[in-house]
């Protein structure tokens, strides 16, 4: 049987270490006020109206929302980072060794990672919303609640890629390439709408083009190149489930097995 | 009272290496049992495996009533390990460190409060107590690593090596404090190289070799297991005859004797404490005058050297 208070002492700790990396903080802080002031302001001036009405009016409002999804994924994979950190000294065993169940454990380490992500854009997420303008609260808060399904099953997704690779060089080039593909093939910058039809088919099934539209569709924007709201909610929870439970199988295989090394 | 540690048939294999190799061996409960072997007998794979870091290839072991393989989750929960290499991030706080410890082990915000402070204070890190480790010494993080189990109190503590690094006067401390746990109650797992540690805590040394385990036994037993282990030097007034020294080795339990001079014995027997008032009886019958007198027991170096066939350096190289 699961223990929140298990589960919610795991995810405590990793929302603690998130705050003393200040350096990464700052950096991602400073990224994200480039990509809305600069590139987001730029491009926007960019499009003729066809496009902006096309993705509800601004291509801004559309782009911000999408940065801040992809703010979300790349804060919610850093746990997987911090799994190379501990393996680096011993805590991995430690964590393993602690009276707390590996669901527990996976499920904590998710959630916390997820949460972080969370609390950390949560005030670049205000300052968007504000210059969106949110049309309705019940919308908005559905769309939240799917997004931190969302940034847990990221968290879990990083676990999971982490624990099966063992190496941090290797895995920081394949969260490099991750990021470039998942962000890229999906709707988080532009509509499918646009897409060639050989790249549509995977923007369909990403869980970030899921994330990025319910988002908009949270924040008032109404456009058909958004993915249906209830499709793009289901299409999260599968993704969380599937991170999930993922990362307790490798647990138990991968690090039990013989651990780390 | 059935043990509270039951290690059956516990095999770890890394690829070719057989790091554990059919261990079975019994803890009984409220005993320190001394885990003692070179390096690379496999004592902190068998310490991994009890405390579920790492599966067995083959076997099992019993913590409580709990099956390490079947019933991890139900078997960590008696179980708290001090590791051999201190488990700490370069960012935490001795602090963070213990208070998140006490946490999961499910200590209420009052409890961790005050036993917290207790162990940082016992161990001198009170001060410390918000710095960050990387500042820290060796012997300093080793504290914190132990400082975990005097925390958790657990039913079976497991520390491997818990005194490396630290200076004598914390080594006494902590050896007090894992008597004071086990007197409460506790069983505990010591693994160690230093053997002075393990004879002065433990109720029961066990000996690994290469993966098995060669010996298990009282400190006291093992040393007399080893014949000849106990050696009495004697100097007489007068030189000894060839006679006498053939009669001397007669003596029961007198497993040897040399002459290094005529009037200079070097006595190997077993039970000192028994055979000595016969040895001084003999020289009485043989008018033969004592000027002095020395005993010395094997230490468990001795029975470490009897058993695994190597000297310590050997085993430290």
């Amino acid at each position: 049987m699961i223990s929140l208070r298990r589960v919610w002492t795991v995810a405590e700790r990793d929302i603690r270490m998130f705050l003393r990396y200040k350096f990464l903080l700052i950096m991602r802080a400073i990224w994200f006020i480039a990509q809305i002031a600069l590139f987001g302001l730029i491009v926007n001036s960019m499009f003729r109206t066809d496009v902006q009405n096309a993705v509800g009016g601004s291509y801004f409002n559309y782009y911000a929302a999408g940065i801040i999804v992809t703010m979300l994924y790349s804060t919610a994979v850093f746990i997987g980072y911090d799994i190379y950190e501990e393996a680096d000294h011993g805590v991995i065993e430690y964590l393993l060794s602690v009276p707390v169940s590996r669901k527990e454990l996976v499920l904590g380490r998710s959630i916390g990672g997820g949460l972080r992500s969370f609390l950390y854009v949560g005030p670049m997420m205000l300052f968007v919303l504000y210059l969106i303008g949110v049309s309705s609260v019940l919308q908005l808060l559905a769309a939240l609640l799917s997004l931190f399904l969302f940034t847990f099953g990221v968290s879990g997704f990083s676990i999971t890629l982490a624990v099966s690779i063992k190496s941090s060089d290797r895995f920081d080039i394949l969260m490099g390439v991750t990021d470039a593909l998942i962000v890229r093939l999906s709707t988080t910058l532009y509509p499918i709408a646009y897409m060639p039809q050989y790249y549509a088919g995977i923007a369909l099934i990403n869980p970030l083009t899921f994330a990025a539209d319910l988002f908009r569709w949270g924040a008032g924007i109404e456009s058909a190149a958004i993915t249906p709201p209830l499709l793009a909610a289901f299409g999260i929870v599968a993704f969380f489930s599937m991170f999930t439970f993922l990362g307790i199988f490798l647990h138990e295989r991968r690090l039990e097995g013989g651990g780390w090394q | 009272m059935p043990p509270v540690i039951r290690i059956l048939n516990l095999t770890k294999k890394f690829g070719n290496l057989t790091a554990v190799d059919h261990l079975n061996l019994d803890v009984e409960e409220g005993e320190i049992l001394g885990l003692l072997g070179p390096n690379g007998a496999g004592k902190t794979t068998t310490l991994l495996m009890l405390t579920t870091v790492i599966k067995p290839t083959e076997g099992t072991a019993f913590i409580g009533p709990y099956d390490v393989t079947r019933e991890p989750d139900e078997a960590r929960k008696l179980i708290g390990m001090a590791f051999q290499e201190p488990k700490l991030l370069w960012v935490d706080a001795p602090w963070d460190i213990l208070n998140w410890h006490a946490k999961v082990c499910g200590l209420s915000a009052e409890e961790r409060k005050k036993k917290v402070r207790w162990v940082l204070e016992e161990l001198e890190l009170w001060n410390e107590r918000f710095k960050s480790v990387h500042t820290f010494s060796g012997g300093m993080r080793k504290r914190v690593e132990i400082a975990k189990i005097f925390i958790q109190r657990p039913k079976v503590a497991i520390v491997d090596e818990p005194t490396a690094q630290i200076d004598v006067v914390g080594k006494h401390r902590i050896w007090n404090m894992l008597r004071d746990m086990r007197d409460e109650g506790s069983t505990i797992l010591l693994a160690t190289n230093e053997l002075h540690e393990a004879d002065v805590l433990s109720d029961r040394v066990a000996i690994m070799h290469r993966g098995k385990l060669l010996v298990c036994d009282k400190p006291k037993k093992l040393k007399d297991s080893i014949p000849g282990g106990d050696v009495v030097e004697i100097t007489l007034e007068k030189g000894i005859t060839d006679e006498m020294l053939e009669k001397l080795r007669e003596i029961k339990r007198v497993v040897n004797v040399l002459a290094i001079k005529q009037n200079y014995l070097k006595i190997y027997l077993n039970n000192a404490e028994e055979v000595l008032p016969k040895i001084t009886e003999f020289f009485m019958k043989m008018q033969l005058s004592i000027k002095s007198i020395r005993m010395s027991e094997p230490s468990l170096d001795d029975v470490f050297a009897h058993y695994t066939g190597l000297t310590i350096e050997e085993a430290q190289r």
